[in-house]
């Protein structure tokens, strides 16, 4: 049978499609990626549309939770330290109920009690990074402001809104309990109460003192009762930092697997290109030179 | 007996017959690598020879002429996976262009954006009263409808790159069959002669392969030469005749293509160059522009939506996100950021500027699921899928029948190419026959003067 004389065309196609190899194999050990182009491998760059958007998004909810964390956190100890206040307060009422109290001692306690109000309100209004904590959704108005016309002296601004911060695709933590609901609301008013005490203290009326203390007790267990949300709010922002971590790694191991290369495979991969290029340029220049009239002796 | 005469005049036919077999061998040297070029083989015959009472004497050669060796019909097949090449390599070809739009790598892409759409409500949601935060939820929507309408455009540049394939490849097809046409008149008068059309019909042969990489054809022989019709039966060549196409804009402002009757024949042509142009043109880039435009389109709604159920920083409900065109249509070129204050983002749900309660239906509007019933991340994800398949299937097809080409490049190589081994042996195989007619005939020269100078020399 005849044959194709031309071996030219055939090896053309082989050094060119070895050397395409060679490219391929060249860009993935260089970019560390299998998948450049969509026609790559359209299945996983379709996934990785998917995984690029949750990527972001868990980093956004990584930075979500650890400001929601601070903002707990710092709302948590303003009211751990209203406690510290309110039960110093408690003791100061419950000394200025006792019948043996002067009136002038009433007088100071009353002072001091006045003073222990003031600190309270102010951790009321206490403002995180330019946003009050306890002012509901109307997180740019002060909170509580003096108001003589108030029977406790000060008027709540805010509203009873509440915000809640997404950390995560189908979760999001409570992280502002209004200071209505906190420090003013109407059977456990703690701005009242203390303000009621002081004016009992101030008038020396033992009973409305001990009521009047009475009712502070109560505000601080309310107190108490609230720091539980921020609480379970804590511990669930701790425990979807620590998902978000996991999710973080899983979620760029799933895009080195969709289009990461296997450095090892792809070195191998490199390496046998190499060869195989070279022997299709051996091969050619072999072949090409060789023809029949190299032997014939010219015509005498 | 024959006489001396005779032997000189068979020694002169083996000297002719021999210089046209050289003739030949030199011809096939000099066009060992001229593009469809096919071996010409020198056809001999013995002649009939002379009886005469019981003396029987040879009649000498003739040389017939000189037979291109080609296969018809390994001829078609190529011609055939031509048409399917060219249609395969232009649809790769402008699909690897289109594809850029779609990769991660430039940032600029819908995935990018779109994530970073995301990103930038979910920080607004932690921070509401942030103006960086919210002015971050503008640019990001911006690069958003900004990534849409560069990804658009790409797809509609893509489209009228294609869209001028096809005013050129008529261009061409319409000056090949006229070549063509004009070898048939040739060819139909010399067949008769006996040199088998020689080379020129190597030159159609070789305008027919260029024409059937341009568009899928069909070739009948006849008594005229080749007919050349399109796949669906539309002439372009008969006998000396060819019949021009024509383009003419269509309503989509695409260029139609019709027949020399005026018919138009833009859905019925398949393969080659302006088959593929055709289909990349017609049917790949607007199933995508479509998938695109009602992406867009559902998105900026869903979206506006979300900021319609909010109020913005003064209290009033949120006013439309984006707009769109009404033409659904140009909806991804189209799509554009209405707002630029960031008091207009309908943060709150309440109309307290501290509320973040509507950044979750925002948001939701990126996650849930669209009136498509896909989400608009799943739904740019198929369209990638869809992007990356068909080039990847058009760029498998073309090497595909690349391989099945140069398969048949082969075959046809082995009847028809010329192999210098070859003629080199033909070369001394018929110096050496001419050598030995030219002795022949020095001999019956000298034997004749031999002869004429036995009456007179008186002899030795």
């Amino acid at each position: 049978m005849r044959v194709d004389p031309n071996m030219v065309p055939d090896m053309l196609a082989a050094i060119q499609q070895s050397e395409q190899s060679l490219q391929t194999a060249l860009q993935q050990v260089s970019t560390g990626k299998s998948v450049t182009l969509p026609s790559d491998n359209p299945a996983a760059e379709a996934n990785m549309v998917q995984n690029t958007i949750e990527t972001a998004n868990v980093d956004q909810y990584t930075q979500n939770a650890s400001s929601a964390l601070s903002m707990v956190q710092t709302a948590d100890s303003a009211l751990s330290s209203v406690v510290t206040s309110l039960t110093s307060a408690i003791s100061l009422g419950t000394e200025g109920a006792n019948g043996t109290s002067s009136s002038v001692n009433q007088q100071a306690i009353a002072t001091q009690v006045q003073g222990i109000l003031s600190s309270v309100v102010s951790q009321a209004n206490l403002s995180y990074q330019g946003v009050y904590v306890f002012g509901g959704t109307a997180s740019t108005t002060v909170p509580y402001s003096v108001d003589s016309t108030s029977p406790s002296g000060y008027t709540y601004n805010g509203n009873t809104g509440v915000n809640s911060v997404p950390v995560g695709d189908q979760m999001s933590v409570q992280v502002n309990i209004p200071g209505s609901q906190i420090f003013s609301n109407t059977s456990t008013n703690v701005i009242g109460s203390l303000s009621s005490l002081v004016t009992a203290l101030q008038s020396g009326d033992t009973s409305a003192i001990s009521t009047a203390t009475a009712a502070v007790s109560s505000a601080m267990a309310y107190v108490s009762q609230q720091r539980v949300v921020y609480g379970n709010a804590e511990s669930q922002l701790n425990s979807q930092e620590t998902y978000l971590q996991q999710e973080t790694v899983s979620l760029s191991s799933q895009a080195t697997s969709l289009v990461g290369v296997d450095m090892a495979t792809a070195a191998t991969t490199l390496s046998q290109a190499e060869t195989d290029n070279n022997a299709a340029l051996a091969a050619a220049a072999k072949v090409v030179p060789n023809s029949l009239l190299n032997y014939l002796s010219t015509p005498s | 007996m024959g006489g001396l005469n005779t032997s000189l005049l068979v020694g002169i036919q083996a000297l002719e017959a021999t210089q046209g077999a050289l003739d030949a061998t030199s011809n096939n040297i000099a066009n060992a690598n001229t593009s469809g070029y096919t071996r010409e083989v020198a056809q001999f015959s013995e002649n009939a020879q002379t009886v005469s009472g019981s003396d029987v004497s040879g009649g000498g050669v003739t040389l017939d002429g000189l037979q291109s060796v080609r296969d018809e019909l390994l001829n078609l097949q190529i011609q055939q996976q031509t048409s399917l090449k060219s249609s395969a390599d232009i649809q790769s070809s402008t699909l690897q262009q289109i594809q850029s739009y779609f990769t991660t790598t430039s940032g600029e892409d819908i995935t990018s954006t779109l994530s970073a759409f995301s990103t930038s409500l979910t920080q607004l949601s932690a921070d509401p009263t942030s103006t960086s935060a919210q002015q971050g939820v503008i640019s990001a929507g911006q690069d958003l409808a900004n990534s849409f309408n560069t990804t658009a455009s790409g797809l509609t540049s893509a489209q009228s790159d294609a869209d001028g394939q096809v005013t050129q490849a008529v261009s061409q097809i319409n000056s090949l069959t006229a070549q063509i046409a004009q070898l048939n008149g040739q060819i139909s008068q010399s067949t008769t002669t006996a040199n088998n059309g020689g080379t020129i019909e190597d030159q159609r042969d070789e305008l027919v392969q260029q024409l059937s990489a341009l568009t899928g054809v069909s070739v009948t022989q006849t008594d005229d030469g080749e007919t050349i019709t399109t796949g669906n039966g539309t002439p372009l060549v008969m006998g000396g005749q060819s019949f021009a196409l024509h383009t003419t804009t269509g309503s989509d402002g695409m260029q139609q293509v019709l027949d020399s009757s005026g018919n138009n024949i833009t859905t019925s042509i398949l393969g080659g160059t302006l088959g593929g142009a055709i289909k990349v043109r017609d049917q790949t880039i607007p199933d995508m522009l479509t998938q695109l435009n009602t992406l867009a389109s559902q998105f900026a709604t869903a979206f506006n939506s979300a900021q319609a159920q909010g109020f913005d920083s003064s209290g009033n409900v949120g006013q439309n996100f984006f707009t769109i065109p009404a033409n659904s249509a140009d909806a991804a070129s189209g799509i554009s950021v209405a707002i630029t204050d960031t008091a207009s983002i309908a943060i709150s749900s309440d109309g307290t500027v501290g509320s973040n309660g509507n950044v979750a239906n925002l948001s939701a509007a990126l996650t849930n699921a669209l009136p498509s019933g896909q989400t608009p991340a799943a739904a740019y994800s198929s369209l990638v899928f869809e992007v990356g398949n068909t080039a990847s299937n058009a760029s498998a097809q073309s090497t595909a029948i690349g391989l099945n080409l140069q398969q048949l490049t082969n075959q046809q190589g082995s009847v028809s190419a010329v192999d210098t081994n070859e003629e080199a042996t033909n070369l001394l195989r018929f110096q050496t026959a001419y050598e030995a007619a030219a002795r022949i005939i020095s001999t019956i020269q000298q034997l004749g003067t031999i002869t004429l100078n036995m009456g007179t020399s008186g002899g030795y």
